[in-house]
């Protein structure tokens, strides 16, 4: 941000400097468009909101590095709070990864690897991710989650690429089967294929799509022993206790309640014990 | 020859050597084990004890008890209240006493008391038991109680008898019944509130002072503090005089609502102060074996009142003005099951106050252990990480002079809870499997990575798809506009007449404004020009290459003859000739004239053509 500011301060300086001398078009209407928001005293304007946005990203910077520096002095409380402040400003796989460690090494093994499960969704190829709930599910002797199949494909790229994909596939068929027509080309086998491919790539990444919906209902136990009950009430029957960190998938709601099914059973379990991976 | 030792000595010289280290090694192994001996400690009074020597404990048979009966005062007026006061030397448990004293009916018999006492006499501790009862006289004369025999050991006990001389009132100076005097703090109280209570022992003639012995309360539900217990000789002022007397001064505390009727009663007890005395003023202590009588005061009546309504949580008895002091806790950082220790402190306002300390509460996250009487904290116990605060501990008192209850409760601290850690690093590895588990956990990622705005999926937010549709949208418009283009092509004539209908409405607007300038020149040209165009379509031609006879094709047969052609004939004529340059009318004004009346006419024409496009 400070070398945003350095430039766009050159520029304004270059933009004054060079009156009288033979100038591009381009660099005139620059000219032009700087006078016009210097007048308006856009300049300071532009300073100071580029000098805010530079706080805010620092002070966001400043939560991510006292989070390590926390982690490594052995506070892992205060660590795990600092990368959650972090993550209340951006959400990023790094920080999740982090978030996850200082739990883990807190106690809390239900949260770190819901954790790590949010960073793995942001971006499934985060090699430190995948190995830190390998390990997890190692030690508290739980399994992975059962996905479909169309969740497993959704699980190939981040969530945010199937809908761009999806989008790009629809403009392509789209604009492969309207612009031939439209400028009278030639009628060839290219615009078709293109059409076609586009068509695939639509589906497939809408097939996705139905994985990354699905997906949004998994959860994961957050506290340990928690338990599985019968009704949707306090005082309902206990079926059995859930580890924490064991993977949900969540059915319905009902109060304050979910109704999940795990791979041990299906049941209610209170709110609280519950985090998903995407937050509702 | 050489001085040498046999064989024989020197290996028994050996041995002993042997022996001798043998011994020792072992002695250091037992040494070793072995510990010295622990003096025994004793505490403290067992040691005093010890020290000091104590008179025995008369165990003397029976026929050695006394005991005596007489009135104190014997000589009173009518009315004038007096004690018959019976003493024996035995233990009170040991005397079977009656309940009902023989007496004669002039004397009435009222409250009575009883104690006991342990006198030394000689080397021995003998015990004294007295009998008191107040008696007042209703007439007067002399009465007399009659002796009694108890039954203590063999032979029985006779307690002789004692009489008394009433007299008139005011004929004889009577010496008026020794009495303990009672002071009180107050008169209404609540149950556990403590108050003074002083008795008094006013000094006999000469200003002797005795001591109090074995002072006791009666009334019952009433509570002393023993260790608040304090003796003096002071100035007292009494019936307004100031005299000595000796004070006890206790605390007590009423533990039942209602009506208590307060008397005291104590042994004198001569010289024998149990225990430190501040004396002041001149007064004069006898020496030698003291009298031990038993005295009673009279009854005061106090009103012990249930506490109000409101009691507030955590409410254990505590009595007075309390401020809190500031607690401490040991560390706000601790670890699952690891104890921190809670200290509080309440310092009184007052010094008649009772401090009850909190109960410890129940609480789901901590285990709360009271600390040892005197020591005012809780050790607090974390059972899970998930607590950030110590336990809210309850605790109000009641202040008697506000008479309500405030809170006094000590609040919660934050404290970070650390639970126990997980494993960071598995021992096992099984290279069997197919795809084993990482050994331990990751390092600390070193940057964020990619960043978003949320976790939620692009997909579930309403601008993103709105984003995705208007390239659809988009691509939907312009194939529909290119079906209208393909649409026009195949029909060109629709083009050209909605091109002539364009055309017309602006040359209606000059038509209008010709004929409103009263210019019958463009009038015509304008009026020729819009027949023109109204007809090209049909042909299809240029609308200028049109002439008047094109137009009147356009026109049916009854049109054609009618006003409607005689119109588009004149039309065009004047049009004609203006291009020719030479007027149709040999009056040119009259000629614009005409034409400018036309303008109707060329209008229902007009509209007649254009409904045919």
């Amino acid at each position: 941000m400070t070398v945003f500011i350095c430039i766009l301060e050159i520029c304004w300086r270059a933009t004054k400097s060079g009156r009288g001398l033979p100038q591009s078009r381009t660099l005139a209407r620059w000219r032009c468009a700087t006078k016009f928001a210097e007048r308006l005293g856009l300049r300071a304007l532009v300073v100071t909101f580029s000098l805010f946005v530079a706080n805010a990203y620092s002070a966001t910077n400043d939560f991510f590095t006292q989070g390590m520096a926390l982690n490594q002095a052995g506070q892992f409380p205060e660590a795990a709070a600092a990368f959650q402040s972090d993550l209340k400003h951006q959400v990023s796989p790094g920080a999740l990864v982090n978030l996850g460690i200082a739990e883990w090494q807190g106690g809390h093994a239900g949260a770190a690897m819901l954790a790590w499960e949010r960073a793995a969704w942001l971006d499934p190829y985060d090699e430190r991710a995948k190995q830190n709930l390998k390990f997890a599910r190692q030690v508290t002797q739980v399994d992975a989650p059962e996905l479909r199949w169309h969740e497993k494909i959704s699980a190939v790229l981040p969530s945010a690429a199937w809908g761009w994909l999806a989008g790009v596939g629809l403009w392509l068929a789209t604009g492969a089967l309207v612009l031939p027509r439209v400028f009278r080309w030639r009628k060839s086998g290219g615009p078709q294929a293109l059409a076609a491919l586009g068509v695939g790539i639509f589906i497939l990444a809408l097939t996705a799509e139905f994985g990354v919906a699905g997906r949004t209902n998994l959860g994961v136990v957050l506290k340990k022993n928690a338990p599985l009950l019968l009704t949707p009430t306090r005082a309902g029957e206990m079926i059995l206790t859930l580890n924490a960190g064991e993977s949900a998938r969540v059915l319905r709601a009902r109060g304050n309640f979910y109704f999940i099914r795990t791979l041990m059973g299906a049941g209610w379990v209170a709110r609280e014990n519950i985090g998903f991976v995407v937050e509702k | 020859m050489e001085n040498i030792e046999p064989p024989t000595a020197v290996r028994s010289r050996v041995l002993k050597m042997w022996r001798l280290f043998f011994c020792c090694w072992l002695l250091a192994i037992i040494s070793k084990n072995l510990h010295a001996q622990q003096p025994v400690v004793l505490p403290p009074g067992v040691a005093v004890q010890m020290m000091l020597p104590q008179p025995a404990v008369d165990v003397s048979p029976a026929q050695s008890y006394s005991a005596t009966a007489a009135f104190d005062p014997p000589t009173v007026r009518v009315g004038e209240k007096t004690f018959y006061r019976v003493t024996v030397d035995a233990t009170q448990n040991a005397i079977a006493w009656p309940d009902e004293i023989a007496a004669p009916p002039e004397l009435k018999f009222g409250a009575s008391v009883r104690g006991q006492i342990s006198r030394v006499e000689g080397n021995r501790f003998h015990p004294l038991t007295s009998f008191v009862y107040e008696v007042t006289a209703t007439q007067p004369g002399n009465f007399t109680v009659p002796g009694l025999v108890l039954p203590i050991g063999w032979p029985p006990v006779e307690i002789p008898p004692a009489t008394l001389a009433v007299t008139e009132t005011n004929l004889v100076a009577t010496i008026s019944a020794r009495r303990l005097a009672l002071e009180i703090s107050g008169t209404n109280f609540f149950p556990g509130q403590p108050f003074r209570v002083r008795v008094l022992l006013f000094a006999a003639e000469g200003n002797q002072i005795e001591a109090l012995r074995e002072l006791e309360f009666n009334g019952g539900g009433l509570l002393t503090d023993k260790l608040a217990t304090r003796q003096s000789v002071e100035m007292v002022k009494r019936d307004g005089q100031m005299r000595p007397a000796f004070v006890q001064e206790t605390v007590a505390t009423p533990l039942v609502p209602g009506s208590l009727n307060i008397s005291a009663q104590a042994f004198t007890a001569g010289h024998e102060f149990g225990g430190p005395v501040a004396i002041s003023g001149q007064v004069t202590i006898a020496g030698g074996v003291p009298n031990y009588i038993l005295l009673t005061s009279e009854p005061l009546t106090i009103t012990v009142r249930p506490l109000p309504d409101g009691e507030l949580p955590g409410y254990t008895g505590t009595m007075g003005k309390f401020l809190a002091d500031k607690t401490q806790l040991s560390t706000n950082r601790l670890r699952v099951g690891e104890p921190v220790q809670l200290k509080f402190g309440f310092h009184p306002e007052g010094d008649l106050t009772r401090f009850v300390p909190p109960s410890p509460p129940r609480s789901r996250d901590w285990q709360i252990i009271a600390g040892k009487p005197g020591e005012n904290s809780f050790t607090l116990i974390p059972q899970t990480d998930g607590a950030t605060m110590t336990p809210v501990i309850p605790f109000s008192a009641f202040d008697p002079a506000t008479k309500k209850f405030y809170d006094l409760t000590i609040p919660a601290w934050p404290v970070t809870v650390i639970g126990e850690g997980l494993p960071v690093q598995l021992d096992d590895w099984n290279a069997a499997e197919k795809n084993p588990a990482p050994l331990k956990l990751s390092g600390l990622a070193m940057t964020r990575g990619k960043t978003a705005v949320s976790l939620k999926p692009l997909q579930s937010q309403g601008w993103f798809v709105v984003a995705q549709l208007l390239p659809v949208i988009f691509f939907w418009a312009l194939w529909r506009w290119d079906e209208r283009r393909r649409f026009l092509e195949a029909h060109p004539e629709i083009v050209r007449r909605r091109q002539a209908k364009r055309e017309l409405r602006r040359v209606k607007i000059k038509i209008e404004a010709a004929a409103a300038a009263g210019d019958a020149e463009k009038f015509v040209q304008h009026a020729a020009a819009a027949m023109r165009v109204v007809v090209a379509p049909h042909f299809p031609a240029e609308a200028r290459a049109l002439v008047g006879g094109d137009v009147l094709t356009q026109l049916n047969a009854a049109e054609r003859n009618g006003r409607d052609g005689e119109t588009v004939r004149n039309i065009f004529a004047a049009a004609d000739a203006q291009f020719g340059g030479t007027s149709i009318s040999p009056s040119p004004l009259r000629a614009e004239a005409a034409l400018l009346v036309l303008k109707t006419d060329v209008e229902a024409v007009l509209k007649k053509l254009e409904d045919k496009l």
